[in-house]
């Protein structure tokens, strides 16, 4: 299989928060920690667009790049994991990483930062698959039991897609030539007909 | 009716100059207007990884090849040039048997001692976490971390009242430049009498780094910890942190030489307080020995 990738399509997105929701009560993410959240411009006036974000799981992470201990890796299939026994808290995957993902608990003494936490891909982390452990430090192990992430499989427009770099590639090119774009993107034969 | 056409030529009229008056306004008329994909997704790149492009790719690209590499030069190089400058020429000694003269009161030696602790420990913790790796990180990193934070504010409050005590003669002085030019006379095995007064140049350059420095150590670090600015100014706190870090651990590797054996019987000065009248006719010679 091909590396994985996230795709916010920008034409579907409604701003409706379903797959922020999700992966918080899917993976029982702890309080103050948002592993996903939307972005949109021109809130209320014509041309109104959003986008969800989370973690690009990047080919050539700089948080990889950047941590002293190690603790961040990536898996054959793209997907960029933390270990969070190894992850002493220093936070500078944060500042390396050009779209924030990661995000600390102030679990240390004086309120010091924990270990990171960011969106997995569903994937789980490096203790055994679908064990107590893993479910408790990272979430839910979606794609070891051949699912797709929970934002991607929750998203009722299908804005948001995961999954096979190439596929996904291929869908969204198939969407802009049947819709066009801006003015001629209008109608829902457009937005919805076949696929 | 004379024009029965007249009602559908002055509505298609109205709803002409309707839409020109709309296209005046440019606002009425974007989201009818083209806006590709690409447009959104550049605003959309431009709002969540706009700031990237100040400081978080220097920081990434510094923190991944120049940080790991400076420290490692910062421990080694003054290590290695140290070890062969006891081989080649060894430590002072100097007569103790010339007579003593009080150089450092309680209180100062007190304050010294309180600050040389919480520093090294501030020190050795944070050269844990910077070589994480070999350590293999997990809890043993994550504690000299916590350790590392808990020294901080011990060194801050114990390095005030040394700064103030000793401000006056760390001043910089015309003859610290003789003194450096000669570098403090450690070149050579001869004792000669050098141009410093209760501390050399050298001392003083060490005492401004691990004062002032140490000030902004704290500062940054605090910013490190507290992550409540702008991410920029984050990634701005962190590479001061570590170049001014490797600037203190590779002076505090010259204290460390300079005190423990360069000069014999230096250690024992800071305990007791006093210094024999040859090493301060020698090493201080512009310091009043009655």
């Amino acid at each position: 299989m091909a590396r994985v990738k996230f795709l916010c399509d920008v034409e579907r997105c409604i701003d409706c928060n379903g797959c922020v929701v999700a992966c918080k009560e899917g993976n029982q993410v702890p309080v103050g920690i948002n592993r996903r959240r939307v972005v949109t411009i021109n809130e209320g006036k014509p041309g109104e667009k959003s986008i969800s974000v989370a973690c690009m799981h990047c080919a050539d992470a700089p948080c990889i790049a950047v941590c002293p201990v190690d603790a961040i890796y990536q898996r054959d299939d793209g997907i960029v994991l933390v270990n969070k026994k190894t992850c002493i808290g220093c936070g500078y995957c944060f500042m390396a990483c050009p779209f924030g993902a990661p995000q600390f608990p102030g679990d240390r003494v004086f309120g010091a930062r924990g270990a990171m936490d960011k969106c997995t891909f569903c994937a789980g982390g490096p203790e055994k698959t679908f064990s107590e452990e893993e479910r408790n430090l990272y979430g839910q192990n979606r794609i070891a039991e051949g699912k797709v992430p929970l934002c991607a499989a929750m998203c009722a427009t299908r804005a948001l897609m995961a999954g096979d770099a190439d596929k996904i590639a291929d869908i969204y090119r198939q969407r802009v030539f049947r819709r066009g774009s801006g003015a001629n993107a209008w109608g829902w034969d457009r937005a919805y007909q076949g696929k | 009716m004379k024009y029965p056409y007249l009602p559908v030529v002055i509505l298609w009229l109205a709803s002409l100059l309707a839409t020109l008056a709309l296209a005046a306004d440019p606002l009425q008329l974007t989201s009818f207007a083209a806006s590709p994909s690409s447009e959104s997704f550049r605003e959309f790149a431009a709002i969540t990884t706009g700031d990237w492009q100040r400081y978080g790719q220097l920081f990434t690209g510094w923190q991944a090849t120049l940080f790991p590499r400076l420290f490692l030069l910062v421990v080694l190089v003054p290590s290695t040039i140290f070890l062969l400058h006891y081989i080649a020429i060894g430590a002072k000694e100097f007569d103790h048997t010339s007579g003593r003269v009080l150089f450092f009161g309680l209180l100062v030696r007190l304050i010294h001692w309180l600050v040389a602790a919480s520093f090294t420990v501030l020190v050795l913790t944070g050269l844990m976490v910077i070589f994480g790796r070999l350590l293999g990180g997990g809890p043993l990193v994550a504690e000299a971390r916590s350790v590392h934070l808990v020294a901080a504010p011990v060194f801050v409050v114990c390095v005030i009242p040394m700064f103030l005590a000793w401000l006056k003669d760390m001043l910089p002085m015309p003859w610290d430049l003789a003194w450096f030019l000669i570098l403090g006379g450690y070149l050579s095995k001869k004792k000669r009498p050098v141009p410093a007064a209760r501390f050399n140049g050298g001392q003083k350059v060490w005492f401004w780094l691990a004062t002032v420095g140490g000030g902004v150590m704290a500062w940054s670090g605090y910013e490190l910890y507290g992550f409540r600015m702008a991410t920029d100014q984050i990634r701005l706190a962190a590479m001061i942190h570590n170049i001014l870090g490797a600037a203190l651990v590779a002076f505090f590797i010259v204290h460390l030489y300079m005190s423990l054996f360069a000069i014999r019987g230096a250690l024992g000065s800071m305990i007791s307080g006093y210094k024999c009248r040859q090493e301060v006719e020698i090493l201080h010679s512009r310091f009043p020995v009655d």
